[in-house]
């Protein structure tokens, strides 16, 4: 699945400069990069949820699912919540209980803790099937258990589904956990990519080395 | 003011023929206009907090205008439209209910505009962000923002009944206080008050507190059992 070129601006200044990609399917590929590196504003612009400079999207024709790092709870319970993005009750008992979500299934999605919201809206957006897969951040808030239950799942969902799925996360360890590719982007610019085994342990660029050093990879 | 309860307490037992059509006068007017505030008011300020258009800025500064609007103004302003020299003089509204309840609507829309505009302002991005990043459509989308406003729709409501019943300036100017036709609550009283009655004043007060607290009561359970 290719994305065309494209370029994002706020009030006249590019924050984003993003060539034509090539997303493959079944493949997990983690964006990384410092804050305000564009990496939340690639996952937007994929997702069709802000529109690039030019205003032509840069996916056409594909069914493009996204997490956003704040995911909201809607107003009801979390099992209600998570079924709004479909009907196949056995995938849900799977994800809730995979995500240990059962105990708090009839609870208002409002009163859960961060963490559990977060394992909420993965579960959530986990219930569709996707072409393209961007998860921003997902587990930033959960706990060691959950996030390695949650890169699991999103694993087994690339795999099962064959989609081409887009993690946009800080935790290098968990690039290392899960992706087959790796972008580092910088000043809203692609500056490597590559397999991740090659990028996380040998990268090209000496900013790339740098970053990495101080995330401890 | 223990005379004062005994009066009110006595109006209501002998069920006061003038008081009951002030009472109906009042919860006419009171639950129609914020009834239609609230129709008005609520998608209003639903697209004003959700949503970028070209003079939405200026929109919402002139509804925040508006909420500072004194009553006794817009009275003036639909006495001036409505009166024997005004241009709407040929609908002949001047002193009845019905302009009373449109004065009102005017003076309490801008209020539940306002605090449905500010409370989805809050939620609009988030919420959509979520649920376009889930694939729904943009009806969908409307769904949830409405599922997600029930609780600012009631306390909404109950701001522009509590305005509505409180009000004076505007109901007495296009109102006139006219006796068994367009006398409400809060003109009565004024009645009474200019003439020397203060026991009757007082006690048409504590009726008139009795019923706002009667409405936020219902309306509260209502929210209540709403949120379980």
């Amino acid at each position: 699945m290719k994305s065309s070129a494209f370029k994002k601006s706020y009030t006249g200044v590019t924050v984003l400069d993003m060539p034509a990609f090539e997303w493959c399917e079944g493949t997990v590929t983690a964006v990384i990069g410092a804050n305000g590196s564009g990496k939340s504003t690639l996952a937007k612009v994929l997702a069709g949820i802000e529109a690039p400079d030019g205003r032509s999207r840069p996916l056409t024709g594909a069914a493009v699912g996204y997490l956003p790092q704040k995911s909201y709870a809607f107003r009801m319970s979390t099992e209600r919540n998570i079924a709004l993005n479909g009907s196949d009750t056995e995938r849900m008992r799977e994800l809730m209980a995979a995500l240990k979500l059962d105990p708090v299934a009839k609870r208002k999605a409002k009163k859960l803790s961060g963490g559990e919201t977060a394992k909420m809206a993965l579960a959530r957006i986990l219930m569709g099937s996707y072409d393209l897969l961007i998860l921003d951040e997902p587990t930033a808030s959960m706990d060691m258990e959950s996030t390695l239950a949650a890169e699991k799942l999103i694993r087994d969902c690339c795999s099962r589904t064959g989609c081409a799925l887009v993690l946009i996360t800080h935790s290098i360890r968990q690039a290392k956990r899960i992706a087959d590719n790796v972008l580092f982007l910088r000043n809203g610019k692609l500056t490597e990519q590559g397999p991740a085994e090659k990028i996380l342990s040998n990268p090209a660029k000496e900013e790339t080395r740098r970053f990495l050093e101080f995330y401890g990879a | 003011m223990g005379s004062s309860i005994r009066k009110a307490i006595e109006l209501i037992l002998t069920g006061d023929k003038e008081l009951l059509n002030i009472l109906a006068t009042t919860a006419r007017v009171s639950l129609t206009s914020s009834l239609i505030a609230l129709l008005i008011g609520i998608p209003l300020g639903m697209l004003l907090g959700a949503r970028r258009f070209p003079g939405r800025n200026a929109l919402t500064v002139l509804n925040r205008t508006l909420m500072g609007m004194p009553p006794v103004v817009c009275g003036l302003l639909f006495y001036m439209l409505f009166s024997g020299v005004g241009p709407f003089r040929h609908l002949q509204l001047l002193f009845t209910v019905r302009l009373m309840i449109i004065a009102q609507v005017v003076l309490i829309t801008p209020l539940v505009t306002c605090s449905m505009e500010t409370f989805t302002a809050d939620i609009a991005l988030p919420l959509r962000e979520t649920a376009k990043g889930l694939g729904f459509g943009p009806w969908k989308r409307f769904g949830l923002l409405v599922n997600e406003c029930v609780y600012p729709i009631f306390s909404s409501y109950l701001l522009a009944f509590a305005r509505a019943i409180a009000e004076v300036g505007a109901v007495s100017m296009v109102g006139g206080a006219i006796a068994w036709k367009t006398n409400v609550m809060t003109t009565a009283i004024m009645q009474y008050t200019n003439r020397g009655n203060f026991t009757l004043g007082i006690a048409l007060g504590l009726i008139l507190l009795t019923l706002s607290l009667l409405v936020n009561i219902v309306l509260s359970l209502m929210q209540r059992r709403l949120s379980r």
